[in-house]
């Protein structure tokens, strides 16, 4: 059991990195990476409704869903549970935790769209995790998923200085120092624990 | 709103992936084989086409508050249908596109549409700007999936087309594309995360050049005759 | 706040409507659906181990703590042997192996139904070229100690896919010690 969960922490913050080999979450990924400040708070912000999402879809895929034999209704029903999860999220943090609504609050609308938050619970339902492992997987998704984005604003502040072709500014030359970082994160694929 | 002026903002000026520079998750990530490409253009031109139709079709009667609800419930609707009808008949596309397929209600081409277009303008012009929208993410795929393909493993039409006996066009994904040098030289690391970011980095890049080029040109045309003017003068 | 029940019931309105639309749709693509999964699975595991119809076993709470990573376990119909399914950590992600065997315990073929392998490295274990199919074709008439030449035994490993392969062999033995238990 629990090299079960320490198998699928390594693989969704190493090995099988969400943005670096999966690809989900790139549209914040890149829009939100300019500063590390900003980078640190979307990144929490996502670990945190990646979670709760991860949990709360998961309820309602094998105790609501599968029991009805609705099972196809899964994609319109996990996107309205994250949209509602987001507002709910929003409106508690605000009223009982200012100082977190003020650090999070921002970004949190734009989780709604975040393709990383809807892609892990499908991942979860995709392979058969069980109540526990899918919480771990969203958690250390979202884990993955602030590495990246952490690590990529500290790279793309020095971007800034660099000099590089006209035509890269902005998005391409983003793109291609995302490449370079999604090599080097091809180095730990292959871990294994046994 | 005129046919022609949609087509070629839908395809060139307001591209939707290298120049309003949403909804690249998927292109990234399935630009693999030319099977995926097609597949997944194609599937996001019908359902950006059937939202574009409904949320125009219903912008009068929806209340301003819940819109966005309104028009995520309606993606993910024609989203599932998609999904179910490639399972159903495509089997090897909805294997190969995986969890990208249910993804494409998140993406945000087709809610950035809905939200930008389809709110303001008519049926008939909306049902242009998805099919028109539509190509222009299809056109980027397939080009993505062409270069991936030639320089990383030395084919092209990998899945949809066939040589082995004959010319023809395989849709269960088995064709294993035409082999225009071996494989073994192949730079195989395009294939990888590295190569979609790569490519299409480079892609985005080759854009903004082509764009700043002829806006240069534009502005110089219109700075002629009035050099000529103040010659004469 | 007058609005709140009017704009919930548009929005409950609409997701019923949508909702009907795709109850409609999956009744009809439903067994269609069911059929292409079955043809799947069918064209998959006659690879390893040729029958007509395969039908699933259900495994003891014990076996299944033993082996993790077997997802399912099926018997040819026509007594053959079984068919192994397991899916496991590879070098880039999860991979889905079904392993033949037959009823003295040896392998009868392996078949890689899904991966994400680097493609021409590691994706060679899957693939259906010429070095995909020699390579596979190692596994024939293996026991359940089939190990890559590095680690004593006699399997050799795809050429920069170590991980791949070492992985893929460790499946396979578990599968016909699996299979062996199940008497």
């Amino acid at each position: 059991m629990l090299t079960q969960i320490i198998a699928i922490s390594l693989g969704a913050i190493l090995t099988n990195n969400f943005i670096f080999s999966q690809f989900l979450g790139c549209c914040p990924f890149l829009g939100c990476s300019s500063k590390v400040d900003t980078a640190t708070g979307m990144g929490l912000a996502v670990v945190f409704v990646m979670g709760l999402a991860s949990a709360i879809c998961w309820v309602i895929y094998t105790y609501v869903l599968v029991p009805l034999g609705l099972t196809f209704l899964n994609t319109l029903a996990f996107i309205l549970v994250i949209a509602a999860l987001v507002q709910f999220v929003e409106m508690f943090l605000k009223k009982s935790v200012p100082s977190l609504y003020s650090a999070l609050g921002i970004y949190l609308p734009l989780i709604t769209t975040n393709c990383a938050v809807l892609g892990v619970v499908l991942l979860n339902v995709q392979n058969h995790y069980n109540f526990l492992e899918s919480v771990v997987y969203g958690v250390t998704g979202g884990l993955g998923f602030m590495l990246a984005i952490v690590l990529f604003a500290s790279v793309r502040e020095r971007i800034a200085f660099a000099d590089y072709p006209e035509s890269f500014e902005g998005f391409p030359i983003c793109l291609v120092s995302a490449g370079l970082l999604a090599l080097a994160f091809m180095g730990f694929s292959g871990m294994k624990i046994v | 709103m005129n046919i022609k002026k949609q087509f070629k903002e839908g395809l060139i000026t307001n591209n939707p992936v290298l120049v309003q520079l949403i909804g690249m998750c998927a292109t990234m990530a399935i630009t693999t084989t030319l099977f995926n490409g097609v597949g997944m253009g194609l599937s996001v031109l019908v359902i950006l086409t059937c939202c574009n139709v409904v949320v125009s079709a219903i912008r009068k009667i929806i209340p301003d508050e819940i819109r966005l609800a309104i028009f995520v419930v309606v993606i993910a609707g024609f989203v599932t249908i998609v999904d179910l009808l490639l399972q159903a008949f495509i089997p090897a596309l909805s294997a190969a596109l995986g969890v990208f397929i249910p993804l494409i209600v998140v993406n945000c081409i087709i809610i950035g549409r809905a939200e930008a277009f389809c709110q303001k303008n008519t049926v008939g012009a909306s049902f242009f700007d998805g099919i028109f929208q539509g190509l222009g993410y299809t056109c980027v795929l397939i080009v993505m999936c062409v270069v991936r393909e030639f320089l990383g493993s030395g084919r092209f039409g990998g899945g949809l087309i066939d040589v082995t006996n004959g010319f023809r066009f395989t849709l269960d994904g088995t064709g294993g594309g035409i082999q225009i040098f071996p494989a073994d030289y192949g730079a195989s690391i395009l294939n990888l995360p590295f190569g979609g970011f790569i490519t299409l980095g480079c892609l985005i890049a080759l854009m903004q050049f082509a764009l700043k080029r002829s806006k240069k040109k534009k502005e110089e045309a219109e700075k002629a005759p009035q050099d000529e003017e103040k010659e004469v003068a | 706040m007058k609005k709140i029940p009017k704009l919930t019931f548009i929005l409950f309105l609409i997701c019923a409507i949508t909702a009907g639309i795709l109850g409609g749709i999956n009744e009809l693509t439903k067994d269609r659906i069911a059929e292409q999964n079955r043809l799947k699975t069918v064209k998959a595991y006659s690879a390893v181990l040729p029958a007509d119809d395969y039908e699933e076993i259900p495994l003891t709470d014990a076996l299944k703590a033993a082996y993790p990573s077997v997802d399912k376990v099926s018997r040819a119909a026509n007594g053959s042997g079984y068919v192994v399914e397991s899916t496991f950590s590879g070098a880039q992600g999860m991979i889905t192996l079904a392993v033949g065997v037959n009823n003295s315990f040896k392998c009868t073929g392996i078949s890689v139904i899904s991966h994400s392998e680097t493609s021409g490295l590691g994706a060679n274990a899957a693939s259906s070229s010429e070095t995909g199919v020699n390579w596979r074709a190692q596994f024939l008439g293996a026991d359940q100690n089939v190990a890559l030449k590095k680690a004593g035994g006699t399997i050799d490993a795809l050429a920069g896919a170590t991980i791949t392969s070492r992985t893929v062999t460790e499946a396979t033995a578990l599968s016909i010690r699996l299979v062996s238990e199940l008497g």
